[in-house]
C-alpha cells in the first residue's frame, strides 16, 4: 500500500516532467518572446548558458536562464543527464502497475534485451501468434484518429538529403 | 536482353574467377554461390519479405515476451498503424508489439514487425514522441534496410547465400531457417548502416507530421537519448548500434531547417499518451 502511494506520488512528478529538466545552449541563441521566429528578442543566452526547460511546443522549447526567460529553438539546446530521478520513477510506476493487473504482488525484476539475450534467443512462435492477434486493421486506425485529439491528413515531402550523405 | 545475359554472365565469371581460388576448384560450390548471389541480390517478393520478418520478429519475442497488457498493445498498434497509412507502403501486414524490457530500444523487421521496449516506452513524455520513434521505425520497412544489411553480413557472399538459400527452400529446411536465424542476429548486434539511419530519422518526422502529430517528437527523443548516462547498461545495444544521439540531432536539424515547422503545432497528444503508459 506504501508502495502504490509512492507510485503515485512519483507519478506526480512526472506530470511535470518538463519543470525538472535542466539543460545548456549548445550556440549563442535568441530567446524569443514567443515559439515564432519573427517574435520579438528578449535577450541572448551565450554558449554554454545554463538553463531550465520548463515546456515544448513544436521545435521551441520555453526557457529559464537567470533572469531571462523565454523561447528558443530546441535544437540549439541540449539538456542535462539526470532525470533519473523522473525516469526511475516512471519505470517502477510501470512495473508496480503491471503486477498489480496481473494479480501478483511481486514487482517486475530488471530485465534487460542485452547482446548475450540476443545471441541465446530462441525464436517464439507463441508470442508471434500473440502480435499478429493484437494488430488492428486500417478502418480501425482510421476511426481512432478521428478521435481526441483528431489527427488531421497532411501532405508533407520527404525532406532532402543534406549534401555530402549519400542519400 | 540477350546482350543483358551475357554482361551478367560475364559479371559472375569475373566473381568465379575470385572465388575459385578461395574454394579450391569445387565447381559445384561455385555454382551454386554465383547463383545465389543472383538469386538474392534481385528484388524479394513481399510475401518473401514478410517469412523472413516474421523469422526475425519470432526471435526478438524470443528474447523478451510480449508486455501482458493488450489495452497498451492496442493503443500502440493503432497509432503505428495510423503512421503507417502515411507511408509509401500503407497495406503490409503491419504488426506493432511493446516488448517486456528495461532496456531502451525499438527494433523494426522486414514485412511490417516494429517491436519497442517497456523501456523506452516509460521514457517517452506524449504520443507525439512515441509517434516519432514509430514513424522512424517504419522508415527502415519501407525502405527495406534490414535486407540491405543482411546481404552485408559476414561479406557479401554469405549474406546472399543465406537469404538465398532460405527462399530457394521456402523455410522447409531447419538448417536454412538456423542460418538465417543467426544472420538476423548478427544485424541485430551489429545494427544497420549509419546512413540508413539518417534516412529513417529524416522520413520519420515527416511521416509522423503526415500522421497529424507534432513532428518535433523525434528530435525531442534524441535529446531525451543523448541526456541519458551512454554507460547505463541498460542503453548498451542502443548506442552500440545506432549512430549517437547528438550527431542524428545535428544532422537531423541540417534536413529538417525551418522545413516543418509549420506543423509545430500540431497535437503531441500529452494527455491520450499519459493514460494509456502512465496512468495504468
Amino acid at each position: 500500500m506504501k508502495m502504490l502511494a509512492a507510485a503515485f506520488a512519483l507519478a506526480l512528478a512526472a506530470a511535470s516532467a518538463f519543470a525538472q529538466e535542466t539543460g545548456y545552449a549548445v550556440r549563442q541563441t535568441e530567446v524569443k518572446k514567443e515559439p515564432f521566429t519573427d517574435a520579438r528578442t528578449v535577450g541572448t543566452l551565450e554558449e554554454r548558458a545554463q538553463l531550465k526547460v520548463l515546456s515544448r511546443q513544436g521545435g521551441w522549447v520555453q526557457v529559464e536562464s537567470g533572469a531571462l526567460s523565454g523561447w528558443v529553438r530546441m535544437l540549439s539546446i541540449r539538456t542535462n543527464s539526470g532525470q533519473a530521478s523522473v525516469v526511475s520513477g516512471l519505470k517502477s510506476l510501470f512495473n508496480v502497475a503491471r503486477s498489480g493487473s496481473s494479480g501478483t504482488t511481486v514487482t517486475t525484476g530488471v530485465r534487460g534485451l542485452d547482446k548475450e539475450q540476443i545471441q541465446n534467443a530462441k525464436p517464439n512462435p507463441e508470442e508471434l501468434r500473440k502480435l499478429a492477434a493484437l494488430a488492428v486493421t486500417k478502418p480501425d486506425a482510421e476511426r481512432w484518429a478521428a478521435g481526441s485529439p483528431p489527427l488531421k491528413n497532411q501532405a508533407v515531402e520527404y525532406l532532402p538529403a543534406p549534401s555530402g550523405a549519400q542519400r | 536482353m540477350r546482350f543483358a545475359g551475357l554482361i551478367a554472365g560475364l559479371a559472375l565469371s569475373v566473381f568465379s574467377a575470385g572465388a575459385l581460388a578461395q574454394i579450391k576448384l569445387d565447381f559445384n560450390r561455385l555454382i551454386d554461390t554465383a547463383k545465389n548471389l543472383r538469386e538474392a541480390t534481385k528484388e524479394i517478393d513481399e510475401q518473401q519479405e514478410a517469412e523472413i520478418g516474421r523469422e526475425y520478429a519470432a526471435v526478438l519475442v524470443g528474447a523478451a515476451p510480449l508486455v501482458a497488457d493488450d489495452e497498451l498493445q492496442r493503443y500502440v498498434n493503432r497509432v503505428g498503424r495510423w503512421l503507417s497509412l502515411h507511408s509509401e507502403r500503407p497495406d503490409l501486414n503491419w504488426q506493432f508489439g511493446v516488448i517486456d524490457s528495461d532496456n531502451v530500444n525499438a527494433f523494426a523487421t522486414p514485412g511490417g514487425y516494429v517491436l519497442m521496449t517497456k523501456g523506452l516506452l516509460a521514457r517517452l513524455k506524449n504520443e507525439a514522441e512515441l509517434a516519432g520513434v514509430l514513424a522512424h521505425e517504419i522508415a527502415h520497412v519501407v525502405r527495406k534496410h534490414h535486407l540491405t544489411a543482411m546481404r552485408k553480413g559476414k561479406g557479401l557472399e554469405a549474406g546472399a547465400n543465406i537469404l538465398s538459400e532460405y527462399l530457394a527452400q521456402r523455410g522447409g529446411s531447419a538448417v536454412a531457417k538456423e542460418r538465417l536465424v543467426g544472420g538476423m542476429k548478427e544485424v541485430m548486434l551489429r545494427g544497420l548502416d549509419k546512413d540508413d539511419e539518417f534516412e529513417a530519422d529524416r522520413m520519420g518526422v515527416v511521416i509522423a507530421a503526415r500522421a497529424g502529430y507534432d513532428p518535433f517528437g523525434l528530435p525531442a527523443v534524441l535529446q531525451m537519448l543523448q541526456s541519458l548516462n551512454p554507460k547505463d547498461s541498460a542503453l548498451a545495444l542502443m548506442f552500440a548500434t545506432h549512430p549517437d544521439p547528438n550527431s542524428r540531432l545535428d544532422t537531423l536539424e541540417h534536413a529538417m531547417g525551418a522545413r516543418l515547422d509549420r506543423f509545430g503545432s500540431q497535437p503531441q497528444a500529452a494527455e491520450r499518451y499519459a493514460s494509456f503508459v502512465r496512468g495504468r
